[in-house]
């Protein structure tokens, strides 16, 4: 345990959610394939094998002890398990080479996924199920999925798939509709490995579309895939970066618990729908996590908190996104260190 | 039919996204008589811009504005072959990708698209681009502008490796860089001469950068948090 902390990752976790009296407010930055330096391994190595994949996030989190472990690679993992073929640099994420759905024929192709077989699912299995076994005792295990709009995108092709809001609206139903069954299948078998799903959606960024085709497209598909996840006993968490000040009340609508967010003032967060969600945010992953230094970090990780720190359903200290790979190890230290520090309760702040 | 009633059906073609309608009316503007190069810049062209002030007024976002540019195309193959031969456009050159190791090209192609309608002569060299291509290019076409694009924080770096190898290499294309993880600090790190937020932005820089000498981004009138702080020599 670290020595500023007096409860473990998990039993903070489900203080705050079932109300008990807790440390301090969780801090999470969004350790993705940032876990595979805790091994000093290249992504591709890292993400292609669940071994490594879990082994990583385990010696991450002993180094780190931050309050969710996450498995994730790509938004378009489950794409890829139903079809979208992808490009693996040798160190970085994946990202897609050639979407599935060529045209609207190939729409048959179309299968819901099978968790055991598809894709690199049986990866993400296989690091959920070690890193539970390891120490899931201490720290919830946390598999990230493409909610259904992001994982479309990256079977249609995103430029193809957003031009279609407008020309082929059947088609984008046809598709999300098959996707969400895929997700609900993909959160049955997360769960059933011990893990605790949470979905990504940053097609969705207000940064793309609009509030008025987030509501048409989107938010339907979202209000299903947390119904499903809420059926399972489990809070829905849904991420979204870019800017969302436009969107973010759609969000707030979808059902889910906690809305993690990226390109938006808290306060302004706080405003829209702070009655309503548990928001989780905003260090700036590139100008603090990747390019400043710990002086800077401290600095907007306290910023963070005494922004939103009094949010009525709650406040995750976490980053606006993914913590860059080549984030040093100082800069991780330093954003862990200020959360445990400002975070802790009652919130002082000095 | 009237000009002044096709040039503004052209316009309105563009803002409706409405590719056939751009194409009809182009062809009424040839059959009309209406000079080509007349129909593009009041007709075509003012409707992308009524779409930039859609986009900026937070009206319109991605998808509509690959449509409207669509029309807009739809209009142009039209007309482009009664354009006289190496009409006297007077482009300025411009080069622009996405740099090595990043396939995400949505936000390079919308600026592409702003700065063409802008008249700029837009040589796009992709995305996932070398970094010697976008020197070796800037070179030989004697480009005024270079245009750099990432979503990513892996491959951010990759834009100050290329404004480097063209300041070694003798290339005096000013640099222009944007996408998600960019900010104007960074931007101003890392040797570019400016720095825009979207791609209608993108345009005023870029015209801006080829006016003046200092670096463009026309945001930050209070510098950002991070540039302050770390000031010239800060620690990375």
């Amino acid at each position: 345990m670290n020595s500023a902390d007096e409860m473990t990752p998990k039993e903070r976790f489900l203080a705050i959610s079932q109300g008990k009296e807790v440390d301090r407010l969780l801090v999470s930055p969004l350790i993705l394939n940032f876990a595979s330096r805790a091994l000093g391994m290249k992504v591709r190595d890292f993400c292609t094998d669940g071994k490594n994949m879990g082994n990583a996030n385990i010696a991450c989190f002993k180094k780190y002890r931050h309050d969710v472990v996450y498995i994730f690679s790509t938004t378009s993992t489950l794409a890829e398990a139903m079809g979208t073929r992808m490009y693996f640099p040798p160190d970085d994420a994946p990202q897609v080479e050639t979407p599935f759905i060529q045209s609207r024929e190939d729409l048959k192709k179309l299968k819901p996924v099978n968790p055991e077989k598809d894709g690199r699912i049986p990866v993400y299995l296989e690091a959920v199920k070690r890193c539970v076994e390891s120490i899931g005792n201490e720290v919830f295990i946390v598999p990230v999925i493409g909610a259904p709009f992001t994982t479309s995108a990256a079977l249609r092709g995103t430029e193809v798939f957003i031009k279609e809001l407008y020309t082929d609206p059947e088609l984008i139903h046809t598709l999300m509709r098959a996707v969400t069954q895929s997700v609900k299948i993909l959160i049955d078998a997360y769960v059933k490995a011990g893990g605790v799903p949470v979905t990504v959606e940053p097609v969705a960024t207000g940064s793309m579309i609009s509030e008025r085709h987030f509501r048409e497209f989107a938010l339907p598909y979202l209000k299903e895939v947390y119904t499903h996840i809420h059926s399972h006993g489990l809070p829905g968490v849904l991420h979204i970066c870019g800017k969302t000040k436009r969107v973010i009340r759609c969000m707030a609508e979808s059902g889910a618990d906690i809305l993690s967010i990226d390109n938006i003032d808290l306060i302004e967060a706080k405003e829209l729908v702070g009655e309503r969600v548990c928001l989780m945010g905003n260090v700036s992953p590139a100008d603090g996590m990747l390019k400043g230094n710990p002086e800077i970090i401290t600095d907007m990780v306290r910023d963070c908190i005494s922004k939103a720190a009094d949010n009525s359903k709650g406040f995750i200290v976490a980053t606006g996104c993914e913590v860059p790979i080549q984030t040093p190890h100082e800069n991780m230290i330093a954003f862990l260190e200020a959360g445990r520090k400002f975070a802790r309760l009652p919130i002082g702040l000095n | 039919m009237e000009k002044t009633v096709i040039l503004g059906s052209l316009a309105r073609a563009v803002v409706d996204m409405d590719v056939v309608r751009a194409g009809e009316m182009a062809r009424e503007a040839i059959q009309c008589g209406i000079d080509p190069y007349e129909a593009i810049m009041d007709g075509l062209g003012k409707g992308m811009n009524r779409v930039n002030e859609l986009f900026e007024e937070e009206e319109y976002f991605v998808p509509e504005i690959l449509l409207c540019a669509d029309a807009m195309y739809a209009g142009i193959e039209v007309l482009r072959p009664f354009l006289p031969k190496e009409t006297e456009w007077n482009k300025r050159k411009a080069v622009i990708g996405v740099v090595k190791g990043d396939t995400h090209d949505i936000g390079k192609n919308l600026v592409k698209i702003m700065m063409d309608n802008a008249g700029f002569e837009i040589h796009d060299l992709g995305r996932n681009v070398p970094y010697s291509k976008f020197i070796d290019t800037a070179g030989e076409l004697k480009a005024e502008l270079v245009c750099l694009s990432t979503l990513m924080t892996t491959t951010m770096d990759g834009m100050q490796v290329v404004i480097e190898g063209l300041r070694k290499s003798g290339i005096s294309s000013r640099v222009m860089v944007g996408g998600g993880p960019i900010s104007p600090g960074f931007a101003r790190d890392i040797g570019a001469d400016g720095y825009a937020k979207n791609a209608v932005e993108a345009v005023r820089v870029a015209k801006s950068l080829l006016l003046d000498t200092g670096f463009s981004a026309l945001i930050p009138k209070k510098p950002e948090l991070v540039s302050v702080k770390r000031g010239r020599e800060g620690a990375r």
